[in-house]
């Protein structure tokens, strides 16, 4: 007699449960699924001590009959496909048709459910046993609620974090839920508290609200992005709203909330310079696409997929992104007041002008209380009263700069985009400048506070990327080559993309198995990074199939708008700002340096009213 | 646009000029050189809109030839490129050519350098100052008016006016006074020939732009011309235009904050004083404001000490000549004090205290009217 058997049932649906039903957030996402899938209208899920002693779900689903409940805790039973080509076409969350079973397997489960048409059915299991099945009421929908989780897995329970991380997976799995359907009212209750609310009234940006808060939601911008394949929507935040890390960035393909490194890679891409160093947006994006295109049956969680354009896929969604920010007029705007005063322990005299100014009446301001100073040792002055409140310049003595034709260069780039977004910043008149480091300007519309440092690096940032992308076709030989060892999948990729390795200079040389060596490298390397660069040049060429010179440098070329930029604590004359505002202007980004940084503040004519109480 | 021009005189006016011109400017064009030739000379000019330097090589000076073959134009060229180029051009004669392209060519020996040049019709054109409203110094006496004050000037634009010096004419006197609001540098001279003019009142130049104006000058017995109008202070000699904006609003009034009567008055040896100073500094520059301690002995001699409690201390008795009045323990920067001392320049200093807690005067023992050093104290808990 041989040793192999088929495993008992209910041994297979234990396994299966261990790679199904990690915790009690796996639970409520695979039973919300389930509701989803049966076209419910509300989901209510009720909790206690985080899904550890009770889980109840229940919808206004569909339901099943008396046939079908039974069935329903089978492995591998589902209503969701039926032939081998559905599984091409998957429309509904699951499919795989062991959720049920693996549930049922480790836990004490009771389900009452009805179509509506007929008496209902109530169902008790424990361990994945059927205890009883009896009639019940005949509410349409259905109703589980699952005990005891994990009490036959004891190696598991012992593996439960505290009742708050719990939960914490738990609310995440369900905002992901309401965030991928709107249109369904989602309520969690937890020990006897409502967690979560969502209205269900089909409103992206209002599910977003009662997840990330109100203000958050008014910063979104919509999204909507259509090619052949793929249909792009959702809200993204604006540059100013960011958070730590990428969780937030939440991406729904066909409904379902996936987690793809790629994906959320285009969406920064789409961002590019308008985040600081180690930000990262929130992004809620919908993409839908014909399920022919992508393959869901990869995860048991199904949280990663693949799919079959990502090229396509990728490069849309960063052109979707870019273009909702080439649009806006993404000026933070201030819209609290917070006075902060600055201690000063100076000992100071109390300084007068001789002359003139005393009957001024900006000089009753208590300047000193928004100025102190910041020197160690004292002052010898009272802070100056400021001067005249419409200070009047000299007139220009400079000719009128002639923008078109100075500029000619950074004009050819950018004049068409211009054109076409006209007015994202608004013409800005200077006022003057504070601390020889902020431009004050204003318009019709209120006060802009300008940061001269910033503002130039943009300007010159845009000059430069494109300047040093741009390779003259010169090598440097090499008396000793460089030789780089690959593994034997690189190498074959290697050898596929020779051709455009070329194109940017390296050539490279079989050498051996392995290994490679390059006899001259093209000039522009910086020195003693020349292995560097190649490595990263072949990753590039491995990652996205073409080398890109211009994103290689770009460090490069945002040192060089740093370092040739006006700094802080430089003064400027009118003209001077003048010009550099019309030139920030004409920037494809106007709004962020290219460390991510603002470049612009705006304090609309109504703040300014309301900060002075000139409106209550 | 062409001529014909003697390297070293050249390279004199575009050093002079070089240092106008910022690389980092919001206007583009003023990152360049423009060049003027006329049948008088060759004209420089650099700006970076605060400070604007025109320096001229004349044609013909005292029969030697410095420019020939003129046909007069203007052209402006890149200022990274130019200065480097002429320095290195081999022959002591250059030759400079532009076309209508603003194509320029400099030739010297073998040397050809092909430039692309820019329409000089961009650049911004200077104020013309009017030259009746001004009055003349030698160029040394107004070297050590800069010397002695600009070094007070505040660097942080915070308080744009203090970043300046205040110049004004006042009972025959032209006063310079500088200050960053913890110290103060004066210097007066009587001025004799304009006595009877109202030129102006009282004008704040940028440290910066007098920073400038001293590197160029040479220590000469010449005349200086100054010009002053509503915005801009012109420096005139021979062949040099020195053009600088001058700072908007008003001065503070200083004359009032030095005190009158003093408590303390200590006459010393401004070397000895100096080089204690900056010893006892040593220690106190790792206790960040770089504090140093006057004491008052009995025996005519004053103790400087320093105390950084992570490094160690340092005391030193200097003699002084006189000590009259009240004992007294101050402390203040040692790098205000090093600066003021050093702006002096005399055998002698008198300093007057007027208690721990208030500023105290340096001066030199002669001429005492005409330098004043004012510091603050550091107030130590």
């Amino acid at each position: 007699m041989g040793n192999i058997r088929l495993m008992p049932d209910h041994l297979a649906n234990k396994i299966a449960a261990g790679e199904v039903v990690e915790r009690p957030s796996s639970v409520i996402k695979e039973l919300v699924e389930n509701s989803i899938d049966a076209n419910s209208s509300w989901v209510k899920v009720e909790l206690e001590e985080a899904g550890l002693s009770t889980i109840k779900i229940a919808d206004d689903g569909d339901g099943m009959t008396e046939d079908d409940c039974e069935r329903a805790f089978f492995r591998h039973a589902t209503s969701k496909i039926s032939s081998e080509g559905d599984l091409f076409r998957v429309h509904t969350l699951g499919f795989r048709g062991e959720a049920l079973a693996s549930i049922a397997a480790v836990s004490r489960l009771t389900m009452r459910t009805s179509t509506g048409e007929q008496a209902g059915n109530h169902l008790i299991l424990e361990g994945g046993k059927l205890i009883s099945n009896e009639r019940s009421d005949a509410r349409k929908g259905t109703e589980i609620v699952v005990k005891d989780l994990f009490f036959n897995t004891p190696a598991r329970l012992k593996y439960m974090k505290t009742i708050h991380t719990e939960l914490g997976h738990i609310t995440d799995v369900l905002n992901r839920m309401a965030l991928s359907y709107p249109k369904i009212r989602f309520e969690c209750i937890h020990n006897g508290k409502r967690l979560f609310y969502t209205s269900g009234r089909g409103d992206q940006r209002q599910v977003i609200s009662q997840i990330y808060g109100m203000q958050t939601a008014k910063k979104m911008l919509p999204i909507q992005h259509e090619t052949l394949d793929f249909e792009i929507t959702g809200f993204i935040a604006r540059p100013e709203i960011t958070r730590a890390n990428r969780q937030y960035m939440s991406t729904i393909v066909n409904g379902r909330y996936i987690r793809n490194h790629m994906l959320n890679k285009a969406i920064l891409r789409g961002y590019h310079t308008l985040l600081p160093i180690g930000r990262y947006p929130l992004v809620v994006l919908n993409i839908e696409m014909d399920p022919y295109l992508v393959d869901v049956n990869v995860h048991p969680a199904k949280l990663e997929v693949r799919f079959s354009k990502e090229k396509e896929l990728f490069e849309a969604i960063e052109r979707a992104v870019k273009n909702v920010f080439k649009q806006q007029t993404l000026i933070p705007e201030i819209k609290q007041d917070k006075p902060k005063k600055e201690k000063s322990e100076q000992g100071s005299f109390s300084l007068q002008y001789n002359h003139q100014e005393s009957d001024n009446q900006v000089n009753q301001i208590p300047w000193e209380k928004l100025m102190g100073s910041h020197s160690e040792s004292q002052s010898i002055f009272n802070p100056e009263p400021i001067k005249d409140p419409t200070p009047s310049y000299p007139e220009p003595t400079f000719s009128e700069p002639d923008f078109e034709d100075s500029d000619e260069e950074i004009e050819a780039e950018t004049i068409e985009s211009v054109k076409e977004e006209k007015d994202r910043v608004p013409v800005l008149y200077p006022v003057g400048q504070a601390h020889g480091t902020y431009i004050i300007a204003q318009n019709d519309q209120g006060l802009y506070l300008i940061d001269q440092h910033a503002a130039q690096e943009r300007i010159k940032y845009e000059f430069y990327r494109e300047k040093v992308g741009a390779v003259p076709e010169e090598l440097q030989q090499l008396l000793v080559p460089l030789t780089f060892e690959f593994s034997k999948q690189e190498s074959i990729f290697i050898q596929a993309h020779q051709e455009d390795l070329k194109t940017v200079g390296l050539f490279f040389e079989p050498f051996g198995e392995h290994t490679y060596i390059i006899r001259s490298h093209p000039q522009w390397f910086p020195k003693g990074e020349e292995e560097e660069i190649i490595r990263d040049m072949v990753d590039q060429v491995l990652e996205n199939q073409k080398v890109d010179i211009k994103k290689l440098r770009e460090d490069a070329a945002i040192l060089m708008s740093c370092k040739r930029s006006i700094k802080a604590n430089h003064h400027l004359n009118y003209d001077d700002m003048f010009r550099l505002l019309e030139d920030l202007r004409q920037c494809q980004d106007p709004f962020t340096c290219p460390h991510g940084r603002p470049i612009i503040i705006f304090f609309s004519e109504y703040e300014l009213e309301k900060m002075f109480k000139r409106v209550m | 646009m062409k001529f014909n021009v003697q390297r070293n005189q050249l390279m004199e006016s575009v050093q002079d000029v070089m240092k106008a011109i910022s690389s980092k400017t919001a206007i583009p064009i003023l990152s360049g050189m423009k060049i003027d030739v006329t049948e008088e000379g060759v004209k420089l000019t650099g700006s970076d809109s605060d400070i604007s330097i025109e320096s001229f090589v004349p044609a013909e000076e005292e029969g030697i030839v410095y420019v020939e073959n003129i046909e007069p134009g203007s052209i402006v060229l890149q200022a990274k490129y130019f200065p480097e180029i002429v320095r290195k051009l081999p022959e002591q004669t250059v030759e400079i050519e532009s076309d209508e392209q603003f194509n320029v060519t400099i030739r010297s020996g073998s040397a050809e350098f092909n430039l692309n040049g820019q329409d000089a019709q961009e650049y911004p054109q200077l104020p013309k100052l009017h030259t009746e409203n001004s009055f003349e110094l030698s160029v040394d006496l107004l070297k050590d008016l800069i010397r002695q004050t600009v070094f007070a000037v505040s660097t942080s634009e915070t308080r744009p006016i203090l970043t300046g010096v205040n110049m004004s004419i006042k009972d025959q006197k032209l006063q310079f006074v500088a200050t960053d609001s913890h110290r103060l540098a004066g210097r007066s001279i009587p001025l004799e020939d304009s006595a009877n003019k109202e030129l102006f009142s009282n004008i704040v130049i940028p440290g910066k732009s007098l920073n400038e104006l001293n590197k160029i000058l040479d220590d000469t017995q010449e005349k200086i011309e100054i010009s002053v109008t509503e915005n801009q202070i012109l420096f005139r000699t021979k062949h040099l235009n020195f053009l600088s904006r001058l700072l908007d609003g008003n001065y503070p009034e200083t004359s009032r904050l030095i005190p009158e009567q003093s408590k303390t008055n200590v006459m010393i040896d401004s070397k000895e004083l100096l080089h204690s100073i900056d010893r006892a500094s040593l220690l106190a520059k790792e206790s960040r404001n770089n504090v140093v301690k006057l004491t008052t002995k009995e025996n005519t001699s004053i103790e400087i000490s320093s105390n950084s409690p992570e490094v160690g201390k340092v005391f030193e008795e200097v003699t002084a000549d006189t000590i009259e009045g009240e004992e007294l323990k101050i402390s203040f920067s040692a790098k205000y004090m090093m600066d003021a001392l050093k702006a002096i320049n005399s055998e002698k200093v008198n300093i007057s205290f007027t208690g721990a807690m208030r500023p105290f005067i340096i001066k030199p023992a002669e001429h005492e009217d005409e330098i004043l050093q004012l510091i603050l104290p550091v107030r130590t808990y």
